[in-house]
């Protein structure tokens, strides 16, 4: 019966299977390979230990783009969170069209972040933008994008929120919606304020749900390539360059095959550390789905 | 007692409008731009009121053919990508179900934890293999490439929409002589469409958006539409912003009508992505 079971069973996880361990799994490993040896094209790969990561981690355009990706991560995706959270309450207060006003707030999920990066480009546009205009008319400051690294940095994160908010608010809001609404009533009759109800009631149920929208947040921010190659190809002078950027560069423009694949595994531990609180939460509830 | 609540009102409406403007502005002016006659584009002030002309949309026809050739590439990739991914999304995710003991879970952990790893760290090695079994620039890689990263997320999904399917009627067309796979075909597949429609609406998103895994291993004949409008915006003698305009509205239309008509989809398999993987 086992046997058969398993002989039955295989063919149909084995495509899942086969996909992740040749795409994912074996050019991972064979990455550390690249990581510990120099090679360039057409030259046999030289064993050199941990020579890449040092050079790698000794690099000051390495230390900037790390320093970038970890303001970009820490700024957009608390930003994020707590714009997310407020929206999930105020979806949850009742509003008139809701299923209308949540398609309108998931359009953004739709767009990709090349198209993302035209829009932000010509809104922000340092001569005639609509935003950089109504910027000044509201005699603001502007966005000189182009030639401010940290300007650059803040148009960067904007344009990450603006993709990824749904994302997270959707997690918040079905959070708040599986809230009974019991609770509130009991906590009203026990007199809470409303902000007492969201101090006791709401923020302690949706604590897994933060935790989850979070670590997705994290470890999805932290590979950023994309919105930054488009919007500042890392310039002026490296100085807008995240982790992803300084890989390709390594490894795309500069033929460094060892160096680049020191940062990937430097990428992937990271992404592991991040994610291993998570990994943790999630074994216990597999094991509670098992039980 | 009257009046706080027109206060809370007042604040609500005040708050929603933020958010539309917010979430729909920058996809109106690209569309609204696409529309306008090339000097009034970057006329200061902005200009609101003009006359519509289809002038961008013509000259992307007769200037940037190639991208047309990139929809057309993007089409075929994402439908390769999207039923390569459902398909062994559905058959795993059925087996998940099913089965539970230590092999079966640890190896859902192992799903999980593969989707830590970041795309661009299998492009090093992955890039000369490519290259070197000829598949560089082909519309077969990047399927596998988009199909890949999603079908652990697409299996964990699966599982949860397949979990709610009861057990009795796989048991009962079992006894009725019917094997694995025509159960899979007959029972689960048709019971489990909304979450196979929730994978596929993922998968066909990321792949007819995707920038990295489509700048990295296309070069012409499997260039794909964001490819295309990136060149687009990298060039060199100067952006023709009108022609970008038009190019960003025709490939942003169709997917954004795909998401606002599959938006309780996408709700519940970012809900159930989220808590269950």
């Amino acid at each position: 019966m086992r046997s058969r079971n398993i002989a039955q069973t295989l063919p149909l996880i084995a495509p899942v299977h086969i996909l992740i361990l040749s795409v994912i799994v074996i050019p991972s490993l064979f990455v550390i390979w690249l990581s510990i040896t120099k090679s360039t094209y057409g030259q046999a790969p030289t064993f050199v230990g941990l020579e890449n990561y040092f050079q790698v981690l000794s690099d000051p355009a390495f230390r900037s783009a790390l320093w970038n990706t970890v303001v970009i991560v820490v700024f957009a995706v608390h930003i994020e969170l707590a714009v997310g959270l407020l929206m999930a309450l105020l979806f949850a207060s009742g509003l008139p069209f809701r299923r209308f006003l949540l398609v309108a707030v998931l359009a953004p999920y739709a767009v990709s972040e090349v198209i993302a990066v035209v829009m932000w480009r010509y809104l922000f546009d340092p001569d005639a933008g609509p935003v950089t205009l109504a910027l000044k008319g509201l005699g603001l400051p502007i966005l000189d994008w182009a030639y401010e690294p940290s300007h650059a940095m803040i148009l960067i994160g904007l344009l990450t929120i603006w993709l990824h908010l749904p994302f997270t608010f959707i997690i918040l809001y079905a959070a708040r919606l599986a809230i009974p609404a019991d609770l509130y009533e009991a906590a009203r009759i026990d007199g809470a304020t409303p902000l007492q109800a969201f101090r006791r009631v709401t923020l302690p149920l949706l604590g897994p749900a933060i935790v989850v929208a979070l670590l997705f947040r994290y470890i999805f921010a932290f590979r950023i390539f994309s919105e930054v190659w488009l919007l500042t190809g890392g310039g002026p002078a490296r100085s807008t360059e995240v982790v992803a950027v300084y890989l390709y560069q390594e490894a795309f423009s500069y033929n460094a095959f060892g160096t680049a694949a020191a940062t990937a595994w430097i990428m992937v531990v990271a992404s592991l550390l991040l994610a291993a609180g998570y990994v943790l939460l999630l074994r216990r509830q597999v094991t509670a789905n098992a039980q | 007692m009257r009046n706080s609540r027109l206060i809370t009102g007042a604040g609500k409406a005040v708050a929603v409008a933020a958010l539309l403007v917010w979430s729909l502005l920058p996809i109106a002016f690209i569309v609204m731009s696409s529309l306008k006659p090339g000097r009034d584009i970057f006329a200061v002030p902005t200009v609101y009121v003009f006359t519509p002309t289809f002038q961008h949309y013509a000259s992307l026809w007769t200037r940037w053919g190639q991208f047309f050739d990139g929809l057309l590439n993007s089409t075929v990739i994402t439908a390769g990508a999207t039923a390569l991914a459902v398909v062994a999304s559905t058959c795993a995710g059925y087996v998940y179900s099913r089965n539970s003991g230590r092999f079966h879970d640890a190896s859902v952990m192992f799903l999980i934890v593969v989707r830590l790893i970041p795309p661009i760290v299998v492009t090093l090695p992955l890039f000369p293999i490519v290259n070197a079994i000829g598949l560089n620039d082909t519309h077969v890689v990047l399927m596998v490439l988009y199909a890949t990263f999603f079908v652990s997320l697409g299996t964990v999904l699966m599982r949860t929409f397949i979990d709610q399917i009861p057990r009795e009627l796989d048991e009962a067309a079992e006894i009725d002589g019917a094997g694995r796979f025509t159960i899979l075909r007959r029972v689960i597949v048709p019971l489990a469409a909304p979450g196979i429609i929730a994978v596929a609406v993922f998968v066909v998103v990321f792949a007819w958006n995707e920038f990295l895994f489509a700048f990295i291993f296309t070069a012409t004949n499997a260039k794909t539409a964001p490819l295309v409008i990136s060149e687009m915006l990298g060039s060199m003698d100067g952006v023709d912003w009108g022609i970008l305009f038009a190019a960003s509205t025709v490939q942003l239309a169709p997917v954004l009508l795909f998401v606002v008509l599959m938006n309780r989809y996408l709700v519940a398999g970012l809900t159930a992505g989220a808590t269950k993987g």
